[in-house]
């Protein structure tokens, strides 16, 4: 898999949040786009993602994959009030499954805001609650976004297993609790007769259950910067081995195993050749008198 | 590897004696690693551009969150990794740096810094150890594990774990975290962010085998069910609005296109699932059919046996009893009979040689005791009148063409599904 540059600048609105009461307000907006050279796989991830992210703005291929520095710029030119005190994080994204060929049979409203769900592991460590933060406010989407639509309706959940983050978006389904018992049934009807807030009480009673949506993806976590696509090195993942290691070292095992084979054979042949077995080179056995040439010369 | 061979066996055609070059070059390699390591104990090369590395990074701290914590514990981080690479730059050819040097994980590399410590480098490390306890708990509890996911588990084994310089520095991340995080506590509303931690770590459900499929998943499953059923209490808590009204259509993510190609995805694979319960039954049905078709052959051929031998064991006693004394006329009365029940069974079999209902005559017979069993060859085969009037290989059935209904179409699958439903046994 090659790693996607998820080129995800995240700006945060400057202008009226920080100031008034020292909390920052959920309102954000992103760049989604991908370097050149990206697999229709990884298009079609973005575009499954892009669909849930109504905050989002999608652009065409970033041309080069180096001086993402420039993105910044980019993003500024889009109005998305740039003021980049963000952390970049560098993922490996692995094991894509886009919603396309996994045939969920979940659907959810294009836009609605997610519930964010994360592992308790998030909070462990700090890369980790770094990551936490970056994902809550690229994947989640700001409260009254323009083209969000006003009803929760999926689940977008986040777990590390394995120093990998796993990512699953369920749909969420609200159903008639099968009667099992139909004594309880009617106590509850009574009360809700008698409270009159008829709704709320129906709305208890649901049964929630969960849709797999799609898409899926493994996220193993490289680097973290501290600015936007610069700045120090805050964290590096030990254990990221490069695909192109893996690669690498997988045919180097296999080269090794004809080096010895060669290595077999010439000694094989020094070995004959020691003994005079060979009929060039090596030590030949003194020219006997009934030899054939000898004896026919 | 192999060019050296090749050399060794020129040299050895040439007449070079090879303990002496190689005991050379041995001294010299060794004299060698002596002035390296005396060389980099004075003033390390390598660890030169690691310190530039860190001091860089310090730097950038500075600028961006001035604590001072944060910089004290860098630069005690850098002499550990200097005396670090000094130990094992000496004996291993990749040179790591790491800020530990004692470590479980790795066997070999313990094993030099036990033989071969430098006094003055353990003394160091000693201090520094003690004084950045935090940071070294945290390497290790990182180091535990080294997975190599990506990678089919038997491969994962041979290919050499590698670990490289590593930089976790935690105070910037946090410094950072201040910076851009918003708030998920109590102080502002849950609508404002909509997430939710889990309430115990998902790795921990999962258990060891990540690569369990159902477990993990459910994992998953059950994290987000929790978040929902939370979130949603949360939401109608603060008067959000949860779920949508059976009369309000909007844009899906999936449109209309996809839900049906989904929907034809689901039948299709319940319908190949239902097919291929069917054929297996009708397979196994036909094989219960041969089964009985066998054992009825089996009893048949089981009587017809037993009915011989009875009558051979009957044909012995008489021939016993009353061969010779009773007069001729008698035994062949009884023979004949034998031969008539010989017949029911065999008719087809037996032409040719006793051809007629008499058989051979005695001379011919006194004939056969004396020089074996031999008789007339020829015009064994050809049909004769008795051949003729024999109609029991005639069925009028198959005249008429059943033959062809009896046959069936392919009495042998082609080879790939035989396989196949083998397989599936």
């Amino acid at each position: 898999m090659a790693a996607v540059y998820k080129a995800l600048s995240k700006t945060a609105n400057d202008k009226d949040d920080a100031p008034i009461n020292g909390v920052k307000r959920n309102k954000q907006r992103v760049l989604i786009l991908t370097s050149r050279g990206v697999t229709y796989r990884h298009r079609h991830l973005l575009k499954d993602l892009a669909s849930m992210m109504p905050h989002g703005r999608v652009d065409a291929k970033y041309d080069q994959k180096k001086r993402l520095g420039e993105l910044n710029e980019l993003a500024e030119l889009y109005n998305l009030f740039v003021s980049l005190k963000l952390a970049k994080v560098k993922f490996l994204v692995s094991n894509i499954h886009t919603m396309e060929e996994l045939a969920f049979s979940g659907n959810c409203l294009k836009g609605s805001r997610p519930i964010l769900s994360f592992d308790k592991a998030f909070d462990s460590e700090p890369h980790l609650q770094v990551i936490k933060q970056l994902f809550l406010q690229i994947m989640g989407v700001p409260p009254l976004q323009k083209r969000s639509k006003p009803f929760i309706d999926h689940v977008l959940s986040f777990s590390v297993a394995d120093g990998r983050i796993f990512m699953r978006v369920y749909q969420v389904q609200e159903t008639e609790p099968s009667k099992k018992d139909g004594a309880e049934e009617e106590e509850a009807a009574e009360e809700a007769k008698k409270s009159k807030s008829k709704h709320a009480e129906k709305h208890k009673e649901l049964d929630v259950s969960l849709l797999e949506i799609g898409p899926r993806c493994v996220l193993q976590p490289i680097i973290i910067q501290e600015g936007s696509f610069g700045g120090a090195l805050l964290y590096e993942n030990k254990h990221f081995v490069s695909p192109n290691q893996v690669r690498a070292d997988l045919r180097r095992k296999s080269a090794s195993k004809n080096n010895s084979r060669a290595e077999q054979s010439i000694n094989r042949h020094s070995k004959m050749g020691n003994l005079g077995l060979r009929s060039d080179g090596g030590n030949q056995k003194p020219m006997d008198q009934l030899d054939s040439r000898e004896l026919f010369a | 590897m192999g060019r050296s061979q090749l050399k060794t066996a020129l040299k050895a055609e040439k007449g070079i004696d090879l303990k002496k070059l190689k005991e050379k070059r041995r001294l010299k390699e060794r004299t060698k690693a002596k002035t390296k390591r005396t060389g980099s104990r004075g003033g390390a090369k390598i660890p030169e551009d690691d310190s530039d590395v860190d001091e860089d990074q310090e730097e950038d701290d500075g600028g961006a969150a001035d604590s001072e914590e944060d910089d004290s514990a860098d630069e005690e981080d850098a002499p550990a990794i200097d005396l670090a690479a000094l130990d094992e730059s000496s004996d291993d050819s990749s040179v790591d740096f790491e800020e530990k040097i004692e470590r479980p994980k790795k066997p070999k590399q313990t094993k030099t810094t036990d033989t071969v410590p430098t006094p003055k480098a353990t003394k160091k490390t000693a201090e520094v150890e003690h004084r950045d306890e935090d940071d070294e708990e945290e390497e290790e509890e990182e180091e535990e594990e080294i997975d190599w996911a990506d990678l089919p588990p038997e491969e994962r084994e041979d290919l050499v774990p590698r670990t490289r310089i590593s930089i976790n520095n935690t105070t910037g991340l946090l410094n950072t975290l201040k910076r851009f995080a918003i708030a998920t506590d109590d102080s502002t509303t849950f609508a404002s962010h909509q997430s939710l931690a889990s309430q115990e770590p998902t790795a921990d459900v999962i258990g060891e085998d990540l690569m369990d499929d159902i477990k993990r998943e459910l994992a998953f499953y059950a994290q987000a069910l929790d978040a929902a059923k939370r979130g949603r209490t949360l939401l109608k808590a603060e008067g959000v609005p949860f779920s949508r009204p059976t009369d309000y259509f909007a844009e899906m993510v999936k449109d209309d296109g996809h839900m049906e190609k989904v929907k034809a995805k689901l039948i299709e694979e319940a319908s190949a699932k239902k097919a291929s319960a069917e054929a297996r039954k009708l397979r196994d049905l036909k094989k219960f059919g041969k089964q009985v078709q066998v054992a009825k052959l089996q009893e048949r051929q089981k009587a017809k046996r037993e009915t011989l031998e009875k009558i051979k064991t009957l044909k012995r006693k008489r021939s016993e009893t009353g061969g010779g004394d009773l007069g001729t006329h008698e035994a062949d009365l009884f023979d004949v009979g034998v031969d008539n029940e010989l017949n029911k069974y065999n008719k087809g079999l037996q032409r040719g040689g006793e051809r007629g209902a008499g058989g051979p005559g005695a001379k011919r017979q006194k004939k056969n005791e004396k020089f074996g069993f031999g008789g007339k060859k020829k015009y064994s085969k050809s049909g004769d009148a008795a051949s003729s009037a024999d109609l029991s290989g005639f069925s009028v059935k198959r005249m008429k063409g059943g033959a062809k209904g009896k046959t069936p179409k392919t009495a042998r699958l082609g080879k790939s599904r035989r396989k196949a439903g083998a397989g599936k046994r």
